[in-house]
């Protein structure tokens, strides 16, 4: 059913752009009308250069980024403090030849970030889905109790966990921080793919299985490939939001899982080593990386679907 | 072309989850396959010494790190077990202990306990013969001045009461130091449990020191001292030189005032639970070898105070010296009254 519809003009990236965002706020987004555009040369407000919007952007710009760039013009610097003293490459040097602990908390991260974000993605859509799909009893409480790791306190999540898999008798480690990333996780994949499922035209399926698709197959070839944006989003925001995640971590780490925020936390009594400096630039590249090559990717995927 | 693509994203996902596995998964292998877990303060035990342990005896050392006793209990508590040695301090032993949560520490295994030296045995009261936990270092924190901008001071607690350095001084965040601290100066005991001793030291705080003082502090305070912010800051010796570059080291008066203070006895335990019990044993032994434990106190600058032949063998200077701890007095436990320590605490840290 793809390639012999008419494909949409293949330009640039910016028809993508339009055809995603506004169809958020206009509300029948996809159909027989097309991409929604718009107008030519049309701005919503004259750009004056010191007008109100202009200012507060670079303030809060600069409130966002002026400490990253504190962290990376101190990752060149000579000396161990805070004091300037010259440009050098030593804690460079040290991030990637002398920290085996720091590379093995971040091994962990990164491991524990992906595997959770997996699992927690494919759970999550799928109860999205189940839940638009399916009209059955306690569908309304399943969505409320799913909601509920979102709006609870991270303490009281990481102290409940804590209890309870020490009163399941499991032994705290990787895995344990598995599953607790992959429980907060999941509100959230449910949430973006919701929202990207009501976007979702089910008369698509009705059409589907009206020539002769299964219900797997209108799923598989359907569903999921129209909404893998949302999916692939989602995805990212886990991976996100497991490699930063503190106060659960600290609660359900055990012996030989100690992640990078609590390595760099444990730190903290004993003075943070500039190492750290040089690793939130060696991060922020890789980071900037990843978001761009994902971006084009994410493009590609929403305009083949 | 959709189903390619979708194809690729999942085979791309796949591969990126199998090779953080393998990566990750790869180190964790070694001759005798046994691992050994530590739970430390953060850059406690010298990598080298950890190195030179994982060689001699074939194994993986894994270490863990905490910021703070309570940090390290709550851990332990909840069900954390699986920790093989743990470095607690004086008071969180001593609770250990009396909650049954250590695993009897059987002597013969540790020849090495016959380097201990009686100073520490004797400041340990709740462990005398190290049944359930090995000494491993004992300490206290002291007064840093930078030299180059002030000269002239008093060598002692009522430095912070000097009205000239107003602004330029910062104390620890933490209520057992610094209360402490005062207590000694008026010459009562640093754990004393007489509310009108302690009333006494809440006001010379509140009164003398804490309107010079731009904040408690036990994170900060090091880098600002480096960058010249503050001058006077109380703090261990340890984490403030570690912030300096080495050659301004003498722009540092580090002391220990002779009023006395609180000081801190590190020990290494192991908890119930802990899976490689003869391997924890082999590792308190190795860490008491004079060579080894000269190496520890080279690394940090210390002076040997719980190990009787490792100063011969060191080869750097400690930033002080075994005999200034004379006075000096172990924080215990105050079991209950650690309430009446944490209100005066509040009164201080955050009335006006």
């Amino acid at each position: 059913m793809t390639t012999d519809v008419e494909k949409p003009p293949q330009r640039n990236g910016n028809h993508i752009k339009h055809k995603l965002i506004p169809s958020k706020l206009v509300s029948p987004p996809s159909g027989p009308q097309g991409p929604y555009r718009l107008p030519k040369n049309q701005h919503f407000r004259d750009h004056r250069r010191f007008g109100f919007s202009n200012i507060m952007l670079v303030l809060v710009i600069l409130f966002l980024f002026a400490p990253l760039f504190v962290v990376i013009t101190y990752s060149f610097n000579a000396a161990k403090g805070m004091r300037w003293t010259g440009l050098s490459l030593e804690w460079y040097k040290k991030l990637f030849f002398d920290s085996n602990e720091l590379w093995r908390a971040f091994g962990n991260s990164i491991m524990i970030a992906f595997s959770s974000a997996l699992v927690a993605t494919m759970l999550g859509s799928l109860a999205a889905i189940g839940i638009k799909w399916y009209r059955f009893k306690a569908r309304a409480y399943i969505q409320i109790a799913s909601f509920l790791p979102m709006v609870l306190p991270e303490v009281i999540i990481g102290i409940s966990m804590l209890i309870f898999f020490s009163a399941i008798k499991v032994q705290l480690g990787m895995f344990t921080i598995f599953a607790a990333h992959t429980t907060f996780n999941i509100p959230f994949v449910f949430l973006l793919v919701s929202a990207r499922l009501d976007e979702f035209d089910f008369s698509i399926i009705e059409a589907a299985r009206d020539l002769g698709a299964t219900e797997r197959q209108a799923l598989f070839k359907v569903v999921i490939p129209s909404i893998m944006p949302g999916i692939v989003t989602s995805m990212l925001m886990s991976v996100t939001m497991s490699l930063e995640d503190f106060v659960i971590t600290f609660f359900v780490s055990g012996p030989g899982s100690t992640t990078l925020p609590l390595y760099v936390y444990s730190m903290i009594r004993y003075g943070v080593s500039p190492v750290i400096n040089s690793l939130s630039l060696v991060l922020i590249l890789g980071i900037m990386i990843l978001a761009l090559t994902l971006r084009r990717f994410l493009k590609t995927i929403a305009a083949s679907s | 072309m959709k189903t390619h693509r979708l194809r690729f994203v999942f085979l791309a996902l796949a591969v990126l989850l199998v090779a953080t596995l393998l990566i990750t998964g790869c180190s964790k292998k070694t001759e005798s396959g046994k691992t050994l877990y530590l739970y430390n303060w953060t850059y406690y035990t010298p990598e080298s010494v950890i190195e030179k342990f994982e060689k001699e005896f074939g194994v993986r050392v894994v270490i863990d790190y905490f910021a703070s006793n309570e940090d390290m209990f709550t851990k332990l508590t909840g069900g954390g077990s699986g920790y093989d040695v743990v470095f607690p301090s004086q008071d969180y032993t001593e609770i250990m202990i009396k909650q049954d949560m250590l695993n009897p520490i059987d002597p013969s295994k540790i020849p090495n306990l016959s380097y201990i030296s009686s100073f520490a045995l004797e400041k340990a009261t709740y462990d005398p013969k190290m049944e359930y936990s090995v000494p491993y270092y004992l300490g206290a924190a002291g007064i840093a001045v930078n030299k180059t901008e002030v000269t002239d001071y008093a060598r002692d607690w009522s430095i912070f009461a000097d009205t000239r350095l107003a602004g330029r001084m910062s104390m620890l965040d933490d209520p057992r130091e610094v209360i402490g601290d005062a207590l000694a100066y008026l010459g009562y005991s640093v754990s004393t449990v007489d509310p009108k001793e302690l009333a006494e030291a809440q006001k010379l705080i509140n009164e003398q020191w804490k309107p010079n003082l731009v904040k408690f502090d036990a994170e900060g305070f090091a880098k600002s001292f480096s960058l010249g912010e503050f001058w006077v800051v109380q703090g261990y010796a340890e984490g403030i030189f570690e912030e300096l570059d080495a050659e301004r080291w003498g722009e540092v008066d580090f002391f220990l005032p002779p009023d006395g203070g609180p000081m801190y006895l590190d020990s290494m335990v192991i908890p119930k639970g802990a899976k490689n019990i003869d391997l924890a044993h082999q590792f308190i032994n190795f860490i008491h070898r004079p060579e080894i434990y000269a190496e520890f106190l080279d690394r940090f600058h210390f002076p040997s105070t719980v190990h009787t032949t490792a100063e011969q063998l060191k080869k750097n200077d400690s930033f002080y010296e075994v005999e200034d701890l004379a006075t000096y007095e172990l924080k215990y436990d105050v079991g209950a009254y650690l309430a009446e320590y944490d209100k005066i605490w509040q009164t201080i840290r955050y009335v006006n």
